[in-house]
């Protein structure tokens, strides 16, 4: 059993905590060694909390022993974005002008989980600031896909999903201002979920761009996604965009019943210039909804031909603001990708920003108008596969286009809207997982992974695993 | 163009690498032919919805 402990997801390593026929110790010197292990290859971790991990492990077990069980979260090791602030610890976000920053308080979600008992493995790679999607840091150096070490692992928060793939985290979280959750699932192979704007505090996470960031789980399965939203959903005071709303039970709603599920197609935007093999993927997983009992209907979304804009300009024109005196300052000492981003963030007027908020509002009610036709719409997580390491440009049937401005196109029309999405495996493109997404209402999650959840039963990625070559 | 972007932001107290400017003037344009002139957009009537909330961040 101890064997293969790295390769269990959370909703299967809880009942052996919670029945002690594991230990939280046993579980993290696995997790620990197997990070450690495969860190050469992959490149995941900023910082690996050994000591801290081991002393928390053995009080989660003496709880856990005691009867005093906390529930799915209890003793199971975690990795965190480098951008989530723990108290008195280094949090970097990959940068170098961070790389000394120590906060002196615990974010909220860091903090929630705490209570629940997770053990903090350490800290993870992110693309400089997430302010990118290859996580092809200058300072740090790249963080490698487990399914193939030669492609970018999606990003900006690619150093969780690469540790989630490949055992060294059993779950995590990221965050996502244009899909830096969703991008990297998909890629890596894994659950990545961007929660509605507001349901999850963001209170002690650096931002990148405040109107569109969020914090979200990433996870190997859906039932572990949801288990974690669980825990860090809620309202928060000290986040001026927190939503007051009634605690859910996500975990509870989940039975894979999409029987009469009405699922949105958008032709024009979300099937425009696709990968063929992506393509086919995703309307096969679509299809093996409707085999479940779905309806497909199309639905128009006219807004979205200007919602790219609008999310660059938003969210550049956020990040060159709150960058603006180290670009001014110190410039040398950002990567040249993002220093790029902050210069160009600094061109929009304030008239183009604030017409970018009012495509945002009729796009939110385009949005509105289809949920009253359909109950999610369903697109491809990414219009192309993860290229890579160090390419710029990625093929799209058979034409080389730019990656960057590709590959956040279906993703950030959630950050835009705050409609929640949901990235889930749908099978294979070569060697590569392909990704999945499925949009809703504001605080639908329930019904997204529930959908989502439907989808997993069929089994898309056939059990298989990356195959890293760790001595251990 | 370069040029400009280049002066542009030197005014905002900004160098920008040699090696940049033509990056940038490509991403600027691709943003502008994003835009368009927004005439399909229907935005004339859109509150952005800025909240202005005296007193504090939330309405408790």
């Amino acid at each position: 059993m101890s064997k293969n402990l790295i390769d269990l997801a959370v909703e299967e390593l809880a009942p052996l905590l919670e029945n002690k026929s594991i230990s939280p110790v046993e579980l993290t010197k696995e997790v620990l060694d197997h990070a450690e292990n495969s860190e050469p290859q992959i490149n995941a971790y900023m910082d690996i909390y050994r000591e801290d991990a081991e002393k928390d492990a053995q009080a989660a077990e003496k709880e856990i022993l005691n009867g005093q069980y906390r529930g799915m979260y209890h003793g199971i090791p975690m990795a965190l974005k480098d951008n989530l602030y723990f108290k008195n610890k280094v949090t970097t976000m990959s940068s170098k002008i961070h790389k000394d920053f120590v906060p002196d308080y615990d974010a909220t979600v860091v903090k929630k989980l705490r209570e629940a008992g997770v053990i903090f493995t350490g800290k993870l790679s992110m693309h400089e600031y997430a302010w990118g999607i290859t996580n092809n840091n200058p300072h740090y150096g790249p963080v490698r896909n487990p399914w193939d070490l030669d492609k970018i692992p999606g990003g900006s928060s690619g150093g969780s999903g690469a540790a989630v793939a490949a055992g060294s985290s059993v779950a995590s979280l990221g965050t996502d201002t244009a899909g830096s959750i969703r991008i990297p699932s998909s890629a890596c192979g894994i659950v990545g979920l961007k929660p509605t704007h507001g349901l999850v505090s963001k209170y002690g996470c650096y931002p990148l761009a405040w109107s569109l960031d969020h914090i979200g789980p990433m996870t190997k399965t859906v039932k572990d996604a949801a288990g974690l939203l669980e825990i860090i959903a809620g309202y928060d005071k000290n986040d001026p965009t927190s939503v007051n709303v009634d605690k859910e039970n996500y975990l509870s709603k989940i039975n894979g019943d999409v029987k009469d599920l009405v699922i949105g197609v958008n032709e024009d935007f979300f099937f425009n210039q696709v990968d063929t093999d992506i393509d086919k993927l995703v309307r096969a997983g679509i299809q093996s909804l409707v085999d479940q009992g779905a309806k497909v209907e199309t639905v128009k979304i006219p807004t979205l031909q200007y919602a790219e804009w609008a999310e660059l300009v938003t969210s550049l024109s956020e990040a060159a603001a709150i960058h603006d005196t180290d670009l001014k300052n110190r410039p040398d000492d950002f990567g040249d990708d993002i220093r790029m981003l902050f210069e160009l963030g600094q061109l929009p007027s304030a008239v183009d920003y604030l017409q970018a908020q009012q495509v945002r509002r009729q796009l939110k009610q385009d949005f509105n108008k289809a949920f009253q036709q359909v109950d999610v719409l369903i697109s491809p997580t990414l219009p192309v596969a993860p290229n890579n390491i160090g390419e710029n440009l990625v093929d799209l049937n058979g034409k080389q286009v730019d990656l960057i401005d590709n590959i956040i196109r279906f993703t950030g029309p959630a950050n835009l809207t705050g409609i929640p999405g949901l990235s889930v495996p749908c099978g294979f493109k070569a060697n590569l997982p392909i990704g999945l997404q499925i949009m809703g209402p504001a605080f639908s999650e329930a019904l997204l992974l529930n959908t989502g959840y439907a989808l997993e039963q069929t089994k898309p990625l056939q059990g298989r695993k990356p195959n890293l070559l760790v001595q251990s | 163009m370069s040029l400009s972007i280049q002066a542009l932001l030197k005014n905002k107290g900004i160098e920008v690498k040699e090696t940049h400017l033509d990056v940038l003037d490509v991403r600027w344009k691709g943003m502008q032919a994003l835009r368009g002139n927004l005439e399909h957009a229907n935005i004339n009537d859109a509150d952005i919805g800025i909240r202005n909330i005296p007193g504090g961040d939330h309405i408790e």
